[in-house]
């Protein structure tokens, strides 16, 4: 059988004489996993498994109650010589069968021993119950009898009949959902807010208790028995779980794997349902409700349920589908072989697999699964955090311990007192310090680019907003916008009726003052100065009036392109003084104004920026030089753009209550880059795109810190 | 018909705790430092002063009324009362005195304070020669005071009648009653010498005896069980038979031989039994075997003792098995056979690992250097001996019951000790027995010259430098012992000696008997004895006349052992009681320990160090062998913890074959 079993064993005494036997209930099934024969051994009474290779359980259905375990040793050794599990074989076999409660010896049983047992197993239970305190689960009733008594009715769910049923309804649902995105998409915008949490649970519970009898009614459906039904606390929101274990023992991995898909395809139904009810209802409870349940049966299910990664039903579908079962586990000891044989040169490693194929999902799935928790968990923790500070620290210190410092602790222990290592401590020992030297130095030594971006826009920089001088109404637009003027060009003309007249107005004054001054000169010379004195102001009203003629004729003070969108709609119309009618911009310069948060401001001043680049959005794959930039050393709030805030679509945290979308939520500060023009980059006014900094490299452990403190900082305050 | 509680305790056993594991561990052996923390010594130190001087205001006290005293005394322990602990420095006072007028020795302080140590459940280190049998007799008779079995364990035969012997007037006095049980004793006399309140035996004796007694018990090991069967079939009470009262107290002279270094060999009760299949299978294994070449069809790692088969060799035992029926048939199966009448021929060496008497292989055993017949080695082993020695193969032997010494002692309520070296292996005491080590002064200053080690590339060489220097100190008058590793080295050396005109008194394995006298004999004058290791441990070498002018005992030793602690045992027999002595040890590059421990460069430098005659090359062969031994103990004891605890776990799991500490 192994090749590591010795024939003979020192303790074979202990079990020769005794008269063993499986006990009377145990069922056994021929199963194959992985195109090999197994049996496996069942004991209905406490749902315990057994699987056991054809060559030990041809010796085990041997053992009797009316013979010794020496005599069925030796008729067996008769029989097949090297079939036979070794004496040490057979003891280890039989301690487990024993620790699996499937034995039936003669013998009185050491209750005192049971009791131990009985006490270290609870212990081990509430271990591994704080260890996944995340997972949480408290056992409510037995489903059984209620599962037995719906047989009639789960009969006609599970039919082709019912699939069929199941396509339709689900179809019709998915073109709802496109018909109308828009609405999903909007309301999905809500979901988080303070009170639809209680609609989410609460749809969350229904769908969730659907998707659990979903599993526990296709088992039945199979044969399984289900005994347990309860609420486990998955990151401490109690939703329901069911068990069903007994589905392992099915002979067909396609009837394993239906119980796994149950629950899902339970609820994908559940959710098509809801998106009618949600479809023709007004809003309210019900139309709320049917949203939430829709959301979380469809979301849920993409997120967790199908994934294999993470130990939901996807997990168990694909280790029945790659008939691989214990897929984690075997991962974890594939990769373990692997190490062990080819870092640690320990040639007794016997791998767990026996194909290629297998060697490549068990390494693949191992590597995966391992990021991926990863990166999950610290997600939940963040999101935990952010919603319960004190919660998310004692997740996140739960979650060190259990998955940082035990397994290292662990592996410490290995190292140092594995018997498997006996040979090759001190290169196992060489070759995990080597590797954590080097990851340090990787990442503590090992200078790597340190870049930082921020959002700005590209302006011109000369260019003029073309201001009227005098209020008028627009006669005609002289220049259509987007096309190159001349300096001094006029561009609007605009005709003031009242203003003539005030001219006029003026003139005749003048006359009339000129004529007093006439006069005066001979009658009463006493009355000269103040009349000249008239006059001089009236001259000076008529001066100013006329500028205000000439002004009525608008011309840019700049060369370059005009630009006024709405210059021909303000034809005709009245336009006051100072406004705005459009602006020349000059297209031989341009600047790019970027916006820098407080977090980045510290490496903005840090003084050891090394290479500085834009790139517009558009055409990211043409960086553009900086040839110099200029930093406002003072804190803005205005953005110079407002398709830089969030209100646009930016980057940048705007104030909710400002409806221009150019107050910044918190002050900034602001850069002014001159970049070099390119031919192939076409430089237009208020193109937005990002500016980089790099600085002067440093290694990724220095960054990640810095990332972190800002990211506690800005989201805890710290 | 015992009593009903007599019958209980009889097979009643304190279950061990577990091994600790990880952080539990370590909180635990910071316990046993405590436990030996330096303030408790000093403590037990004066109050041993104290009762010292105490005993000797019972100078002119009449015998009957001492008596009377011990009788009072004797019933507070035997009935377990309070104040056993307020009377406890006048009991030790009395028996002091008690021990003069029976003895004629009257304990010395660091006596008494070893005494007490053994009482309070501490093993106490006291030095070769601190008169250890006495120091013993004290805790002892307060344990046999209280009724309950009390065990005191020595090394040898001759040690347990010799110290129950010289022992017994003080035992009587204090009205305790002393047994002895020896290998040569029937069951009768067993059984009459296991019901005294102490009992003189070895460790092979008891654990044979016990493991004889639950034999007998059968199924139901626990004794309450037990009783309710009894008591439900009164015809099948066998108990009567049972040779011992039980497992209580227990005190164990040289413990770190008996608790350490022997501990793991199993004590195994079998009986022989037929298998012809078994027979068969090894001698054409052995035939196989010896085709094949080393190097080329296996190798041969030497410090694992194991044989591992190459490809070659592989597809020859295919090729040779090919006819073969049966068991030959499999890959596993013959392999295995053949790997291991390889490993006999390899690893098992005439004269070291086993001798030849009547054509039977004879296991010596590789510490004391004493013959063990009628042990056998596991089944399979013995007989692939058997046939690579080419003599006729005896049927293998079906264990019956199987028990380490370390699993043993675990079992007992109250185990202590004494061992002239134990603070070296403190830290296994503790983890394994809860047993802290206690250094008890000596009574006179250590005379003994410790030279250092001499170190030489070549064996032949060493071997010269060693009859050089026994021919010299014998030359003055000085008596010589010499220590020797195996039956083998001693022979050669006798040899040696003898072709110099010398006469040599020969102690080995093979001449056992008569050990004790011939090592007590050892400090006369002129008296040269050559003995392997651990031989007469124990007896007091007394130095003859005019020696100690001479400079007293000089002792050799031919090679460094694995275990430190086995060089000081040695070196114990010279220098005792204040006498004075002088010891040294030879090495060289080429022994055991050396190969089997030292690194290939470590071995380089050295032996090119001594070669050239560097200067410090003493010091770095001291320091590279300091470190061999350190390398040898640490595989020895991560060994004996993984034994036990393969030991537990079987006893775990194969709970339902009976009680969890079957055997």
């Amino acid at each position: 059988m192994s090749k590591n079993s010795k024939t003979f064993s020192e303790s074979w005494h202990r079990i020769a004489d005794q008269k063993i036997g499986l006990r009377a209930n145990v069922k056994i099934r021929k199963q194959y996993f992985r195109g090999e024969k197994w049996y496996v051994l069942h004991d209905p009474f406490n749902n315990q498994f057994f699987r056991l290779r054809p060559e030990a359980y041809v010796f085990v259905v041997r053992l009797r109650q009316d013979r010794t375990v020496g005599e069925t040793w030796d008729e067996s050794l008769k029989r097949d010589p090297d079939g036979v599990p070794g004496q040490e074989e057979v003891i280890q076999l039989l301690s487990q069968l024993h620790f699996a409660n499937l034995l039936y010896y003669e013998r009185p049983s050491d209750s005192a021993n049971l009791f131990d047992r009985y006490k270290r197993r609870k212990q081990r239970e509430l271990k591994s119950k704080l260890l996944s305190i995340m997972f949480f689960r408290i056992p409510l009733f037995d489903p059984d009898r209620l599962l037995k008594r719906c047989m009639p009715i789960t009969k006609l769910m599970i039919s082709y009949g019912a699939a069929l049923l199941w396509f339709v309804v689900v179809g019709f649902a998915l073109k709802l959902v496109f018909d109308r995105f828009d609405e999903v998409a909007s309301q999905a915008q809500g979901l988080l807010s303070p009170d639809n949490l209680l609609f989410l649970y609460l749809g969350m519970v229904l769908v969730k208790t659907l998707h659990e009898f979903g599993h526990a009614v296709v088992c039945r459906h199979f044969g399984g028995e289900v005994h347990t039904m309860g609420i486990m606390f998955l990151i401490f929101t109690p939703i329901p779980y069911m068990d069903a274990t007994s589905s392992w023992s099915f002979r067909s991995r396609w009837h394993r794997a239906f119980v796994g898909a149950a629950g899902m395809i339970v609820e994908v139904f559940a959710a098509a349902l809801a998106t009618f009810v949600w479809a023709y209802t007004g809003p309210g409870l019900v139309h709320g409700l049917a949203y939430n349940m829709m959301f979380i049966a469809s979301v849920s299910t993409i997120l967790f349920n199908i994934n294999p990664l993470l130990r939901f039903d996807g997990y168990y579908i694909l280790s029945d589908l790659l008939d691989i079962p214990n897929l984690h586990t075997q991962s974890r000891l594939y990769l373990r072989h692997l190490v062990e044989y080819y870092l640690f040169a320990y040639k007794d490693s016997i791998s767990p697999i026996q194909t290629r194929r297998e060697a490549f999902w068990l390494a693949t799935f191992g590597i995966m699964s391992g990021i991926y928790r990863i990166v999950v968990f610290t997600g939940i923790i963040l999101f935990v955090a952010d919603q319960f500070l004190l919660a998310g620290l004692f997740m996140a210190m739960v979650c060190v311990i259990s998955w940082g410092v035990v397994p290292l602790f662990k592996f410490i222990q290995y190292l140092a007192t594995s018997p498997r290592l006996a040979r090759s401590r001190l290169r196992a020992t060489a070759i995990s310090f080597g590797a954590i030297v080097a990851v340090v130095f990787f990442l503590a030594i090992c200078p790597f680019p340190n870049r930082f971006r921020a959002p700005g826009v590209l302006e011109a920089s000369h260019y003029v907003q073309v201001v009227n001088h005098a209020s008028g109404y627009v006669d005609a637009v002289l220049v259509p916008s987007g096309e190159d003027v001349e300096f001094g060009s006029p561009l609007l003309r605009l005709s003031d009726r009242e203003l003539e007249l005030e001219i006029e107005g003026a003139k005749a004054q003048k006359e009339e003052t000129v004529a007093l001054q006439k006069l005066a000169r001979y009658r009463n010379t006493a009355d000269l100065e103040p009349i000249r004195k008239r006059l001089e102001t009236i001259e000076e009203k008529l001066a100013n009036l006329l500028y205000r003629q000439r002004a009525l004729i608008v011309k840019t003070r700049e060369e370059g392109t005009w630009v006024s969108p709405g210059s021909n709609e303000m034809v005709g119309t009245w336009i006051p003084r100072g406004t705005n009618v459009g602006t020349v911009v000059n297209h031989d310069q341009f600047r790019f104004s970027a916006v820098v948060s407080q977090d980045e401001a510290s490496n903005l001043f840090a003084d050891q920026l090394r290479n500085v680049e834009v790139r517009l959005y558009g055409q990211s794959g043409t960086p553009l030089r900086v040839t110099s930039y200029e930093i406002i050393p003072f804190q803005h709030e205005r953005l110079p753009s407002a398709a830089l805030g969030w209100r646009a679509g930016g980057d940048v945290a705007v104030a909710v209550t400002d409806e221009s979308g150019l107050e910044a939520a918190e002050p900034f500060f602001q850069i002014y880059a001159e970049i070099d023009p390119r031919p192939d980059v076409a430089f237009l006014h208020g193109r937005s795109g990002k500016i980089r900094f790099s600085m002067s490299p440093e290694p990724l452990l220095f960054q990640w810190g810095r990332s972190l403190r800002q990211l506690l900082q800005k989201r805890y305050q710290i | 018909m015992t009593s009903l509680s007599r019958n209980y305790w009889s097979t009643r056993i304190l279950f061990p705790e577990k091994l600790y594991q990880g952080l539990d561990r370590v909180t635990h052996s910071l316990l046993g430092l405590s436990r030996r923390r330096p303030g408790i010594l000093q403590k037990m130190h004066q109050e041993a002063e104290h009762i010292a001087e105490l005993s000797l205001t019972f100078q002119h006290v009449s015998d009957r009324r001492l008596r009377d005293r011990l009788d009072e005394f004797k019933v507070l322990f035997r009935r377990q009362k309070n104040g056993r602990e307020e009377v406890l420095p006048e009991a030790f006072a009395i028996m002091t005195e008690a021990a003069y007028r029976t003895l004629g020795m009257r304990p010395y302080p660091v006596q008494i304070l070893g005494a007490m140590a053994m009482y309070h459940g501490y093993l106490a280190e006291m030095s070769t020669g601190e008169g250890k049998t006495l120091t013993a007799c004290l805790p002892a008779i307060l344990a046999g005071w209280s009724g309950r079995p009390c065990h005191i364990i020595t090394v040898n035969d001759y040690l347990a009648g010799r110290d129950a012997n010289e022992m017994k007037p003080l035992y009587t006095y204090c009205g305790v009653k002393t047994g002895v049980v020896t290998s040569a004793m029937d069951p009768a006399e067993r059984s009459k010498n296991y019901r005294q309140d102490v009992v003189y035996t070895t460790s092979k004796e008891i654990l044979a005896d016990f493991l004889r007694d639950r034999l007998k018990i059968g199924i139901c090991h626990q004794p309450s069980r037990r009783l309710l069967r009894q008591m439900r079939h009164p015809g099948n009470a066998r108990s009567d038979a049972l040779v011992m009262r039980g497992l209580d107290t227990v005190i164990v002279d040289e413990a770190d031989s008996v608790l350490i270094d022997e501990a793991v060999t199993p004590l195994i009760i079998s009986q022989s039994q037929e298998n012809k299949g078994l027979l068969l299978a090894c001698s054409r294994a052995d035939r196989i075997a010896q085709s094949f070449v080393r190097d080329e069809d296996y190798q041969a790692v030497m410090k694992y003792r194991e044989v591992n088969l190459t490809e070659a060799g592989r597809d020859k035992i295919e090729a040779l098995s090919a006819t073969l029926p049966g068991i030959w048939r499999g890959t596993s199966r013959r392999e295995e056979l053949v790997v291991q009448a390889l490993t006999a021929r390899e690893f098992y060496q005439r004269d070291k690992q086993y001798v030849i008497q009547e054509d039977k292989v004879v296991i010596v055993d590789e510490f004391t250097g004493r013959l063990m017949p009628n042990r056998t080695w596991r089944q399979g082993m013995h007989q692939a001996v058997e046939a690579c020695e080419q003599l006729e193969m005896s049927d293998p032997s079906e264990t019956l019951a199987r028990l380490s010494f370390q699993r043993f002692f675990r079992f007992f309520r109250k185990l202590s000790g004494m061992t002239g070296t134990g603070c070296e292996a403190a830290g296994e005491f503790w983890q394994i027995y809860r047993l802290p080590v206690l250094t008890i002064p000596n009574h006179r200053p250590c005379q003994r010259v410790l030279s250092p080690d001499r170190i030489f590339v070549d064996e032949e060489q060493k071997w010269r430098a060693i009859v050089e220097d026994i021919d010299h100190c014998h030359a003055s008058g000085r008596p010589v012992l010499v220590g020797t590793r195996s039956v083998k080295m001693s022979e050669k050396l006798a040899e040696m000696l003898t072709e110099k005109g010398l006469s040599v008194n020969l102690l080995n394995a093979v001449r056992h008997q008569e050990e004790a006298r011939i090592v007590a004999a050892a400090g006369a004058p002129g008296a040269l004895t050559i003995s392997t290791n651990m031989a007469g441990r124990g007896t007091d070498i007394k130095l003859g006349q005019g020696v100690a002018e001479l400079g007293g005992l000089h002792v050799i030793a031919t090679e460094k052992n694995e275990s430190g602690r086995i060089d000081r045992q040695l070196f114990g027999r010279c220098a005792r009681q204040g006498d004075p002595g002088s010891a040294l040890a030879y090495a060289c590059v080429s022994d055991e320990l050396f190969q089997r421990f030292a690194t290939v460069p470590v071995r380089k430098v050295v032996t090119a160090a001594i070669s050239k005659g560097s200067p410090g090359a003493q010091k770095l062969a001291e320091k590279s062998i300091a470190r061999a031994q350190r390398s040898a103990e640490r595989l020895a004891s991560r060994q004996r913890s993984g034994i036990l605890k393969m030991d537990t776990w079987l006893a775990d799991a194969l709970s339902f074959t009976g009680s969890n500490v079957d055997f």
